[in-house]
Order: structure tokens, then C-alpha cells, then sequence
């Protein structure tokens, strides 16, 4: 008898823990990139799981780790993000998961969840910065729609999207080349890399590209190269306010757009040369034709 | 006529003897149900009680025993083990079924070198130090070198406990750890003290396993991890034959040669084959109230390191 009583009320009793946790943290956002895909919200979830009662001991772990498997994602999440404030005292490491997992109550010890390098922090952190800016241009978007902004030209949204999402590396700043690295390593690569260019794309849509050739792939590429090197540029700045590394980037896009007028230019011209090609030998032909 | 009626005192004498036993069966049932000891079949105390006389009397030699068994390669196991727990300074550990104190004093050494690691970074970054400041640093790192970490060792066997405080004492270890004679399935401590609980190759000695895991979860914190090292099924077929090998013939001679016991040591590899496999453990950790639980093979899948969270 014991035994079946003994599971329910300990899953139970695992989910007050976790609903605790969420209840002292109720504006976490829900899903936070597109790596997520559940679509209902942890504070509709959790009233439901009051009212039940020891549930029936087939059940068992299976049924607990369905409705609790939400949780333990959000739980991670909520525990990462506590983590980035002690970031720029511990770096990007396992020691700020575990001093962010005791400002949510938990033991250092729930850091061993992550791995020990730190990267899923680092991820997490990136990924947060791409959703926020995503937000961001979606505003910006609806404003320009209703009419109440005008639209900016390619080159300075571009500027602007960057520069928006650069800045949001300026509290983590000291420690960033330390994140660099750790997305570069060979096991973190894919990801960091999926997030790289999930944000070049979501900066062109938003900037109005529509192109399906060729270009869709150039534009992502330039785009990306202007990114890491304004990157780069950044966290070796002194200037106040990062005022270089703007001029670099304000640089770098006016070149990318240079060279994409160039090319359209080199075309036409190309295209002209052509014409006016064919154009003299047929006049040559008909000349040739009637002097015969 | 004598050998008419003998017949009859036989068939009555059987059917006595045939009630007498099905009654002491019954009765059998009744008082307790029956476990296994390596390979024999006994009852639920009996268990308890020849698992205590093995580590009575293997206590002096353990470590002897271990290294040679295992080639000392049982070292890096419990270094896996540790580097996989990657304490902070601050953590308290509850070493259970720890005995002679492996586990203990790599965890003491572990966080030691941590917190000085941390002390020499936190002088790195403060460029202009006083005279004073530097001092005190010092003086913080003689106080406390382990920063507040601490060990318990609980056994349920005082021999074992015995042999542990004499190594603590020969090794030098002298703060941080505390010994504790205590049972796996009834610990002697409140709720949500610890906030790691390992158990070293201890828990196929436990006689209900569940109720161990169970107990395990009570006496962690919210957030705290469970790690089980322990010795598990070899998924390769060619490893798994010479393991075979090596554990029944090999095994039992070394224990008669170095401990005098070949009896202990058959129960120890006899033991080891009846502990369930890793994916059946996961399942009894889950089942307990962990989340996250999952497993890590070591050397082919001779032992695996199990690990779970109370969230």
C-alpha cells in the first residue's frame, strides 16, 4: 500500500517544486526561440495539475514526465537567464549557473544539468538577443505599416538592425571574446552557426528581401561577414559609446551597397555592351549583304 | 501383517510430514519475502545481516582488494565520477555506503583546488592591491581552505567506518568530513540537508532498492543531484565474455590469496550480475522522483555512473 501511494504524492510534490520556482517568476517569457516548439503557456498549465488527485499508480513516471517535461525546459531556461547576471564576474561558465541557480532557490549542484564548459549559457544568451531583436523589427515593422514612420532605406535599416543588436552585447562586453570562442568550438558549432544565420535572415525579410536567386545567398553571406568583423571591431573598442565601431559598420554597409549598385551597374553596362555588339554586326551583316 | 501395517504408518508418517511442511511454508510466506544474495536465494534479514558479515570481514583489505581486482582502474572511476559532480565550494556532500572514504577525500581535494583556483583569479583582477588586502586573502584562504564544503560518510557498517577515519587520519584529512554509521533505506538525517548524495558502488548491496532512492530524494535540496556509480551490464559480446571470465575464475582466487575470503568475493561478482541494467535502474531512479536521470557507460559498460536532479 504504501509503495502505491508513495509515487503519486512525490510527483506531486516534484511539481510544487517546479511550480514554486514559476510562480516567483511569472514574466519569464514563454518560448523563447524557434528551437522550442510548444505552443501552450506554463502559467495555463500549472492550475491545472491542482484539482487532480493521487493519480492512479499505473501511471506512473511516464504521465508525470509528460506534463512536468515542460517544466524541466522552462526550469532550465529560468535558471540560465538568473545566470547571465553574475556573467561578468564569473564568465560564461558553470560557476554563474550555479550562482544563478541559487537565486532561484535551487542548489549549486542543479548547474550539473548544464554542461561544464558553459556553452548552453552562451546559447541561451544568443538565442535571447536574436528573439529580442526579431521583437524589435516587428515593431518597427507595424509602425512603418500604420504609417506613423517612414520607411528607411536598405542601408540604414541594416545599419540600424546591427547596431541594434550589437549593443545588446555591451553588459557582457569584457567577457564576449570568452562566448566567441566557446561558439566556436567544433561541438557547438552547429547551433551557434543555426543562430547566426537564422538572424542574418530575419534581418533581410525584415529589410524587404524577397529575392529567390542567386542573390538570397549573396546578400547572407555579405551581411554575415559585416556582422562578425563589426563584432570583432567591438570588443577591442575603447571609443565612448562604441562610436568606432558605428563608423565601421556605417563603412562596411555603405560598401556592401556600393558593391551591389556596382554589380547592377557592371550588368546593365555588360548588357548594353552586348546589345550594342550584336547591334553593329547585324549592321554589319545587312552592309555586307547589300554591298554583295 | 507387520508389512501391511507399515505401509500405512509410512503413507500416514508422509501425509504429516507433507501438512508439517506446507504449514511452514505458509508460514514462511507470511513472515518474509525472499531476496537474492549473489545467487543464492535468502530472506529479506538474512540479507542484511551475510551483507554486513562480507564487509566485516573484507574491511582491512578493501582497498587492497579493489586495486587489484580491478586493476586500479577503480581510481579513475571515482575521478570520472567526481569531475562529473564538478562540486563549488559550499557544497555538502553525503558520501552513503562510503566507507572507507574514496569518494570523501576526492571530493576534498577537488574543492580545495577549486577555491584556491577562485582565490588567485579573484587576486588577478584587482590590479592595485594594499599590503593588507593581500593578508587578509591569505588569511581567508588558511580559514577556509575548503570554503565551507563538507562531506558526511554514512555506512551502515562500523568496520568499514573504522578503516576510513584511520585513512582520513594517515592522509591527513582533518576538516570537512564528519562519519556517520547509518542505513541506506533509513537515513539518520532531516529533510532537504544535502545537496549532492553519491553512492559508490554500494547500492546492489542494499536490500530495497527503492527505498533507498527514495530516501536519497527526502534528504536532498530542491535542485540537488543524486550520482550512483555502480557496476552494470557490458553491452559489447566479446568484453562481455572475458569479463565473464576474469570475474568467476579470477576474482574469487585473488580474494582467497590477498583476503583469505573467497566466499566474499563470489558474492561480490555474483552480486554484480544480479543488479539490474542501466536502462532498468534509470527506470527505479525516475520512479523515485528524479528528473533528468540518465546515464553514463564507463569502460564499455563494466560500471555506469547514474544521475538525477530533484527539481
Amino acid at each position: 500500500v504504501r509503495c502505491q501511494l508513495c509515487p503519486p504524492a512525490r510527483a506531486l510534490q516534484a511539481s510544487a517544486a517546479l511550480r514554486r520556482v514559476s510562480d516567483e517568476h511569472k514574466k519569464e517569457p514563454a518560448a523563447s526561440s524557434s528551437q522550442h516548439q510548444f505552443d501552450s503557456h506554463p502559467t495555463d498549465h500549472h492550475p491545472e495539475q491542482e484539482p487532480q488527485g493521487p493519480r492512479p499508480s499505473y501511471t506512473g513516471q511516464g504521465g508525470q514526465e509528460s506534463e512536468d517535461y515542460e517544466s524541466e525546459e522552462q526550469l532550465q531556461h529560468r535558471i540560465l537567464t538568473a545566470a547571465l547576471e553574475f556573467v561578468p564576474e564569473h564568465g560564461w561558465s558553470a560557476e554563474a549557473i550555479a550562482e544563478g541557480a541559487k537565486t532561484l532557490g535551487l542548489s549549486a549542484a542543479a548547474a550539473g544539468m548544464f554542461h561544464n564548459d558553459g556553452s548552453e549559457l552562451v546559447l541561451h544568451f544568443v538565442s535571447h538577443c536574436n528573439t529580442k531583436l526579431s521583437e524589435q523589427l516587428e515593431q518597427e515593422q507595424k509602425l512603418v505599416q500604420l504609417g506613423e514612420t517612414e520607411k528607411k532605406t536598405t542601408d540604414q535599416f541594416l545599419r540600424d538592425a546591427l547596431e541594434a543588436r550589437l549593443r545588446m552585447l555591451i553588459p557582457y562586453i569584457e567577457k564576449w571574446p570568452q562566448a566567441i570562442s566557446i561558439l566556436l568550438l567544433p561541438h557547438n558549432i552547429p547551433s551557434s552557426l543555426s543562430l547566426l544565420t537564422s538572424m542574418i535572415d530575419d534581418i533581410w525579410h525584415y529589410a524587404g528581401d524577397r529575392s529567390t536567386d542567386f542573390n538570397w545567398y549573396t546578400r547572407r553571406a555579405v551581411l554575415t561577414g559585416i556582422y562578425n568583423t563589426t563584432e570583432l571591431v567591438m570588443i577591442q573598442d575603447t571609443s565612448p559609446d562604441f562610436e568606432d565601431t558605428w563608423r565601421f559598420l556605417e563603412n562596411r554597409v555603405a560598401d556592401a551597397v556600393n558593391m551591389d549598385n556596382t554589380a547592377k551597374q557592371v550588368k546593365s553596362t555588360g548588357e548594353a555592351l552586348v546589345q550594342g555588339l550584336m547591334g553593329a554586326a547585324v549592321t554589319v551583316s545587312t552592309a555586307a549583304r547589300a554591298l554583295r | 501383517m507387520a508389512a501391511a501395517v507399515c505401509p500405512c504408518r509410512a503413507l500416514l508418517g508422509g501425509r504429516r510430514g507433507l501438512l508439517r511442511s506446507l504449514a511452514r511454508s505458509a508460514r514462511g510466506l507470511a513472515a518474509s519475502k525472499e531476496t537474492h544474495f549473489g545467487f543464492q536465494v535468502v530472506s529479506e534479514e538474512e540479507k542484511g545481516e551475510k551483507v554486513y558479515q562480507v564487509f566485516e570481514n573484507v574491511a582491512k583489505k578493501y582497498d587492497i582488494m579493489n586495486d587489484s581486482m580491478s586493476l586500479g582502474i577503480h581510481r579513475v572511476w571515482k575521478d570520472v565520477l567526481l569531475r562529473k559532480m564538478n562540486p563549488s565550494p559550499g557544497t555538502l556532500l553525503l558520501d552513503v555506503a562510503g566507507g572507507t572514504g574514496d569518494i570523501a577525500f576526492r571530493f576534498i581535494n577537488y574543492v580545495r583546488s577549486v577555491r584556491e583556483r577562485q582565490l588567485r583569479q579573484k587576486l588577478k583582477h584587482h590590479q592595485n592591491l594594499s599590503w593588507q588586502e593581500i593578508t587578509d586573502s591569505y588569511q581567508e584562504e588558511a580559514v577556509k581552505p575548503l570554503g565551507d564544503s563538507q562531506v558526511v560518510v554514512c555506512d551502515i557498517n562500523k568496520e568499514m567506518l573504522k578503516v576510513g577515519r584511520q585513512k582520513a587520519q594517515q592522509l591527513g584529512y582533518s576538516e570537512g568530513l564528519s562519519w556517520v554509521v547509518g542505513n541506506a533505506e533509513e537515513l539518520p538525517f532531516g529533510d532537504e540537508k544535502f545537496d549532492v548524495y553519491t553512492i559508490a558502488f554500494g547500492i546492489r548491496n542494499v536490500t530495497h532498492i527503492d527505498l533507498a532512492l527514495q530516501e536519497a530524494y527526502r534528504v536532498l535540496k530542491p535542485g540537488g543531484r543524486f550520482l550512483c556509480l555502480e557496476f552494470s551490464q557490458v553491452n559489447n559480446p566479446l568484453l562481455s565474455r572475458l569479463y565473464d571470465l576474469y570475474s568467476f575464475q579470477i576474482i574469487p582466487v585473488l580474494g582467497e590469496i590477498i583476503a583469505g575470503d573467497w566466499k566474499s568475493y563470489q558474492y561480490l561478482v555474483e552480486s554484480i550480475r544480479r543488479f539490474p541494467p542501466q536502462e532498468e535502474f534509470k527506470a527505479m531512479i525516475e520512479d523515485a522522483g528524479f528528473l533528468k536521470v540518465d546515464y553514463q557507460n564507463l569502460t564499455s559498460g563494466i560500471v555506469a555512473i547514474h544521475s538525477g536532479f530533484k527539481l
